[in-house]
C-alpha cells in the first residue's frame, strides 16, 4: 500500500500576467515534472503516476489550488489504469481536493479511467469555486480492457464528486458500481452502453439565463453528435452556476473528440476565447 | 375521533397517486427510454427493481431527513433550505429537477389549502426549491405520522407513479401493473430500511440512462409527457 501525495498551487504572476506553478510538493507515485505555458497565459501540467496506474490498496491524495485570476490546465500522460486488487488489500483510493479562487480557472482534462478486472477503487473529488471562478472538468469511465474482452469485470468502482460554488453544492455524484451485484446492463443503469463520459462546465456567479442559453446551444451539438444505439449525448443546466454534458457510448469511439468540441464551444461562450487542447508530450 | 386513525386516513390521501398536484404529467426520462426502444414491457419488472435499488434509498433518505427536521422541537429553516439544495445537486437533469420541484411546491400548496401548519408555510416560503421527497417527509412529521410509515408511503407512491407512467407509454395492462406494484412491496420495505441510518448526502445512486433520457426528452418529436 502506498500513500502518494501531490500538492500544486498555481498563481498569477503580477509582473508578466501569466500563471505559474508556484508550489509543488510531491511524494511518489504521483509526480509533475514541470509546468508549461499555454498560448493563453495559463499553466499546463501533466499528472504522472510513476507506477503506471493505481495499484491495489493505494491511498493517493491530490490537492490543487488555483489562485485569484490564475488559470491552470491539468491533464494526464495516459489513461488511468486501476489494477486488480489483492483480496486482502483495502480499496484503492484517490482523494482529490481542488480550490479555485476568485476569477481563477481550472481545466481538468484527464484521459479515461480504465478499471481492470478484479479492481476495487474509490475516487473522491471535491472542487470548491469562489465567486467568478471557472471549471471545465471531464471524465470518461471505460468498462475495462475492452480489447481483451474484459467488460465490467471490476469488483467495485466508487466515484464521488462534489462541486461547490460559493459554498453551495451545485453537483453531487455518488456512483457505486458493483457489476456482479448490480448489473450495469440494466436500462435503469447503463442499458446497452459501456462508456460513460461527463463534462462539467461551471462559473460561479453567472446568471441562470445564460446557462439556459448555453444549454440550448450545446443541446444542438448533442443532437448532432448522437447516434442512437452507438452514442447518446445530453446537456442540462445545473441548479445554479453550471451545466453538465453527459454521454453514454457503446464503443467509446468519438467520446474524446465530442468532449473537446463541447469544451471549446462552452469556453468560447463563457470566456470569449478558444480552448487549447493540452499538449500531450511533456 | 381517534387521532391515529385520522392521521392514517390523511396518509392514505397524501399517498394516493390521484392527488391533484400534476404528478401524472411527468415521466422523468421514462418516455425517452420507451420511445427509443431501451425499455419494453417484457423487461419492466427487472427494470423497476433496478430502478428502485438506484433511487429508493436516496429518495427515502431525503424523505426521512425532512421528517426528522419537521418532528424536532424546533424547525431549522436553514436545515430545510440546505436539505433541499442537496436534493437539487443530486438531480443533474434540469427537466426532472424542475418537474420534481414543481410537484413538491404544489404538494405543500395543496396541504396549505387544506389546513394551516406554520412549519409547512415557512418551508414553502423559504426554500427556492422543494422536492416531493422532502415535502412528503416534512408533511408527515407535521401531521403526526410516524417516520417509517411516511417514508414507506412516499416510496410506494413514487413507485406507483412510475408504473402508471409506463402504462401510458407501453402495452402494460391494469392487472399486470397491479401485480408489479404488489410484488415490489417487499423490495420497497427493504430499501426503506436501508435509508434509516443513511446520510442522504452519501447514499449512492446511478440511474445514468434515465437521467440522460430526461436530458434528451425535449428532443423527442412526439411527447405524451411535459417537457
Amino acid at each position: 500500500m502506498r500513500g502518494g501525495r501531490l500538492q500544486l498551487r498555481f498563481d498569477r504572476d503580477r509582473a508578466c500576467g501569466r500563471t505559474i506553478l508556484a508550489a509543488c510538493e510531491q511524494q511518489p507515485p504521483l509526480r509533475v515534472v514541470r509546468a508549461f505555458p499555454t498560448g493563453d497565459g495559463a499553466a499546463l501540467v501533466h499528472l504522472h503516476n510513476l507506477s503506471g496506474g493505481i495499484l491495489g490498496g493505494d491511498q493517493l491524495r491530490l490537492s490543487v489550488r488555483v489562485g485569484p485570476g490564475a488559470a491552470a490546465q491539468i491533464t494526464s500522460t495516459g489513461a488511468t489504469r486501476v489494477y486488480r486488487s489483492r483480496p486482502a488489500s483495502p480499496v484503492s483510493v484517490q482523494a482529490t481536493a481542488m480550490v479555485v479562487e476568485e476569477e481563477g480557472l481550472l481545466e481538468y482534462l484527464p484521459d479515461p479511467l480504465i478499471p481492470f478486472a478484479g479492481s476495487r477503487y474509490r475516487q473522491e473529488t471535491r472542487i470548491d469555486l469562489a465567486h467568478g471562478a471557472g471549471l471545465f472538468w471531464w471524465e470518461t469511465i471505460a468498462p475495462g480492457r475492452e480489447a481483451r474482452g474484459e467488460i465490467f469485470e471490476y469488483e467495485l468502482l466508487q466515484l464521488h464528486l462534489d462541486i461547490v460554488a460559493e459554498g453551495r453544492p451545485v453537483a453531487v455524484e455518488r456512483m457505486w458500481l458493483e457489476p456482479s451485484l448490480r448489473p450495469l446492463g440494466s436500462p435503469a443503469r447503463l442499458g446497452p452502453f459501456r462508456y460513460l463520459s461527463t463534462l462539467y462546465v461551471c462559473r460561479a456567479g453567472v446568471e441562470p439565463d445564460r446557462w439556459l442559453r448555453l444549454e440550448r446551444q450545446l443541446s444542438e451539438l448533442a443532437r448532432h453528435l448522437t447516434r442512437p444505439a452507438e452514442v447518446l449525448w445530453g446537456v442540462s443546466s445545473l441548479p445554479e452556476n453550471g451545466l453538465i454534458v453527459r454521454a453514454l457510448s457503446a464503443g467509446g469511439g468519438g467520446m474524446a473528440a465530442g468532449l473537446t468540441e463541447f469544451w471549446k464551444r462552452a469556453k468560447r461562450e463563457l470566456y470569449g476565447r478558444e480552448a487549447l487542447p493540452p499538449r500531450k508530450a511533456p | 375521533m381517534d387521532p391515529e386513525h385520522l392521521a392514517g386516513l390523511r396518509l392514505l390521501q397524501l399517498a394516493d397517486s390521484a392527488l391533484p398536484i400534476g404528478a401524472a404529467a411527468h415521466s422523468f426520462g421514462l418516455e425517452t427510454l420507451t420511445s427509443e426502444g431501451l425499455l419494453d414491457t417484457e423487461h419492466m419488472e427487472s427494470f423497476l427493481r433496478d430502478y428502485l435499488v438506484e433511487m429508493a434509498p436516496l429518495e427515502g433518505a431525503f424523505c426521512r431527513s425532512a421528517h426528522r427536521l419537521g418532528a424536532g422541537p424546533e424547525f431549522s429553516v436553514d436545515g430545510w433550505v440546505d436539505l433541499n439544495r442537496r436534493v437539487s445537486a443530486r438531480k443533474p437533469a434540469r427537466e426532472s429537477r424542475v418537474a420534481a420541484a414543481t410537484l413538491g411546491r404544489r404538494f405543500l400548496g395543496l396541504l396549505l389549502d387544506l389546513g394551516e401548519w406554520p412549519r409547512l408555510r415557512l418551508a414553502r416560503e423559504r426554500a427556492a426549491a422543494v422536492y416531493p421527497s422532502t415535502a412528503f417527509g416534512l408533511a408527515g412529521a407535521v401531521l403526526g405520522l410516524e417516520e417509517e410509515a411516511t417514508v414507506l408511503a412516499f416510496l410506494h407512491q413514487a413507485t406507483a407513479g412510475s408504473i402508471s407512467a409506463c402504462q401510458r407509454l407501453l402495452p402494460l395492462g391494469q392487472t399486470r401493473a397491479a401485480r408489479l406494484l404488489w410484488d415490489l412491496k417487499p423490495l420497497i420495505l427493504e430499501l426503506a430500511a436501508q435509508s434509516r441510518a443513511a446520510n442522504p448526502g452519501e447514499v449512492p445512486s446511478f440511474p445514468a440512462l434515465l437521467e440522460l433520457g430526461a436530458m434528451r426528452h425535449p428532443d423527442l418529436s412526439t411527447r405524451l409527457f411535459i417537457s
